[in-house]
């Protein structure tokens, strides 16, 4: 199997190169929007919490990287550039190494400085029009830690539908996520169900309630480890036989 | 160097394009793939260039299976296709990022035709015409120094001086080491360029040979009274060229679309008569 990482740097460079101008304005647009957030959160308690930044930090990093991850891989699904993108000498691993580098880790770098820029200007222009007192923006936090690891795990699945759906791959990707949660919720509502019946589980009347409010539980712990070791490399591996099999 | 092996190929839920296709391509040489509209000649290159699989059947790149579209296979092909689109990016910008790819690419020889071009590396490749467009990525592709270059339609959207500046090119861009296949359906634009024929139709490789044979066995012009007996094909209208056995005429120049019309016509006469060796004076 081939895997050679000068290969790999050329073609993150490549991507980011092509990607140059779309990536600058929907930085651009993300900064204006954490900026207006940031700004009015400076306004009550004259200090920008680093909890208070995840809120809206989070929201606009996972939500631009997806439309990253579907970004960088547009080229693929157009019939009249995907020639040339298919017929560009590189594995199908190396170019999935590549990708994954780019809309993970240089997303993250780069969303990172420029929310960590745009939240010292947020404090800055809030000590100058609401009188709050300065201080150095805090986003390094457990909470960092946490939505880091979440969108790592959930980034192949952006990957694998930029690459499963040629049309509104957004909206459908979206849709069989939340398909795919509700069949999870059912099908462990359904073993919770049927293992636990005779243990009187459900003591009241309301027994749809109390097991749906269950059935989020991970009562065994082998679910939160499916979902965090498992499931980003299965999507990863699906998104690699989806490069190695497309034909154009 | 390119070999195909009993290719057969279809498009889902569609009838067959390729059936039984073997050919084999060499180094050295600059080949004219001829076929009819929808006969299968942009599948084929799409196959040669690992863009398709066939169904059945193999395409291997110097020993090196094309389907896998391995980076040491593709770093051996490039493929000019016929509609393409390419990244808003300046000429230059787009050498940078896309020639790493190829171990032997030549920025020099690059610039130098983008430079015969009439093209400047500043210059936004999405603000330039199609027919430049196609001019950088045939310069681009020139210029990977890849051992098969496949060009699909590469005439299309050039205007008439380019064409013949691109026979120019292409005539200089061979060397031995190196094989071009050229695909169309517009036979004149390759008039002195190609030294293979090869040609397709109704699914399948109805000739394939070299111009020299071509020119050795076969006389083109225009038929005398007393030579009615060896046409094997004639232009319908009065006076109309023709395509004879060359017996003991002169050598003729080949007129590659009077060759491609003989050849749907009369593929039996035009193959019989190939087989035969002239034994000039």
């Amino acid at each position: 199997m081939e895997f050679n990482i000068k290969r790999i740097g050329n073609a993150i460079l490549k991507d980011v190169t092509i990607l140059k101008n779309t990536g600058i304005t929907a930085l651009a647009v993300a900064s204006g929007i954490l900026f207006i957030g940031l700004f009015f959160m400076t306004r009550g308690d004259d200090y920008l919490s680093a909890d208070e930044f995840m809120g809206i930090f989070g929201l606009c990093f996972v939500v631009l990287g997806m439309f990253f991850s579907f970004a960088v891989l547009r080229e693929s699904h157009n019939a009249k550039s995907n020639h040339l993108y298919f017929a560009l000498p590189i594995s199908p691993l190396e170019r999935l190494t590549s990708i994954w580098l780019t809309t993970t880790l240089i997303h993250t770098l780069i969303f990172t400085l420029m929310a960590l820029l745009v939240g010292q200007l947020a404090i800055f222009a809030g000590g100058i029009i609401f009188g709050s007192g300065f201080h150095w923006v805090s986003l390094f936090s457990d909470g960092y830690v946490k939505l880091i690891k979440g969108y790592f795990i959930i980034q192949p699945i952006f990957l694998c539908g930029a690459m499963t759906f040629s049309k509104n791959g957004i909206g459908k990707t979206l849709l069989t996520l939340l398909l795919i949660f509700i069949g999870i919720l059912f099908y462990g509502l359904l073993l919770f169900s049927v293992l636990n019946h005779g243990y009187g589980v459900y003591p009241g009347d309301l027994i749809a309630d109390e097991a749906f409010g269950k059935a989020s539980t991970d009562f065994s712990g082998v679910g939160s480890w499916f979902f965090t070791l498992l499931f980003g490399p299965v999507m990863l591996l699906a998104t690699y036989f989806k490069l190695v099999e497309k034909e154009v | 160097m390119l070999q195909l092996e009993n290719l057969f190929y279809h498009y889902p839920k569609s009838k067959t394009v390729l059936d039984s296709v073997s050919l084999t391509f060499s180094e050295g040489n600059i080949y004219g793939l001829f076929g009819k509209n929808g006969e299968g000649k942009s599948t084929l290159m799409k196959i040669m260039a690992g863009l398709l699989f066939p169904k059945s059947g193999q395409c291997t790149t110097l020993g090196q299976h094309t389907a896998k579209r391995s980076a040491s296979g593709l770093q051996n092909l490039f493929l000019v296709p016929e509609d393409f689109e390419l990244p808003n990016l300046t000429i230059g910008t787009y050498e940078k990022v896309h020639s790493p790819f190829y171990p032997a690419f030549s920025k020099n020889q690059f610039y130098e035709l983008i430079q015969e071009f009439k093209l400047h590396p500043r210059e936004k490749i999405t603000r330039l015409s199609f027919g430049q467009k196609k001019k950088v990525l045939i310069a681009f592709g020139i210029a990977t120094h890849t051992k098969l270059l496949l060009l699909d339609e590469p005439t299309n959207g050039l205007d008439i001086p380019s064409k013949s500046q691109f026979r120019k090119i292409m005539a200089s861009a061979v060397d031995q080491g190196r094989s071009i296949i050229i695909s169309t359906h517009q036979v004149r634009d390759l008039h002195s360029l190609i030294n293979h024929v090869v040609i397709l139709d109704n699914c399948k490789v109805v000739f394939d040979h070299s111009l020299s044979k071509v020119s050795e066995n076969l006389w083109f012009g225009r038929a005398s009274d007393m030579a009615k007996e060896a046409i094997l094909y004639t232009e319908t209208s009065f006076g109309g060229k023709a395509v004879m056995r060359r017996s003991d005429r002169p050598e003729t120049e080949v007129d590659l679309e009077l060759l491609f019309n003989a050849v749907l016509n009369n593929p039996k006469g035009i193959q019989l008569a190939l087989e035969q060796t002239y034994h000039g004076v």
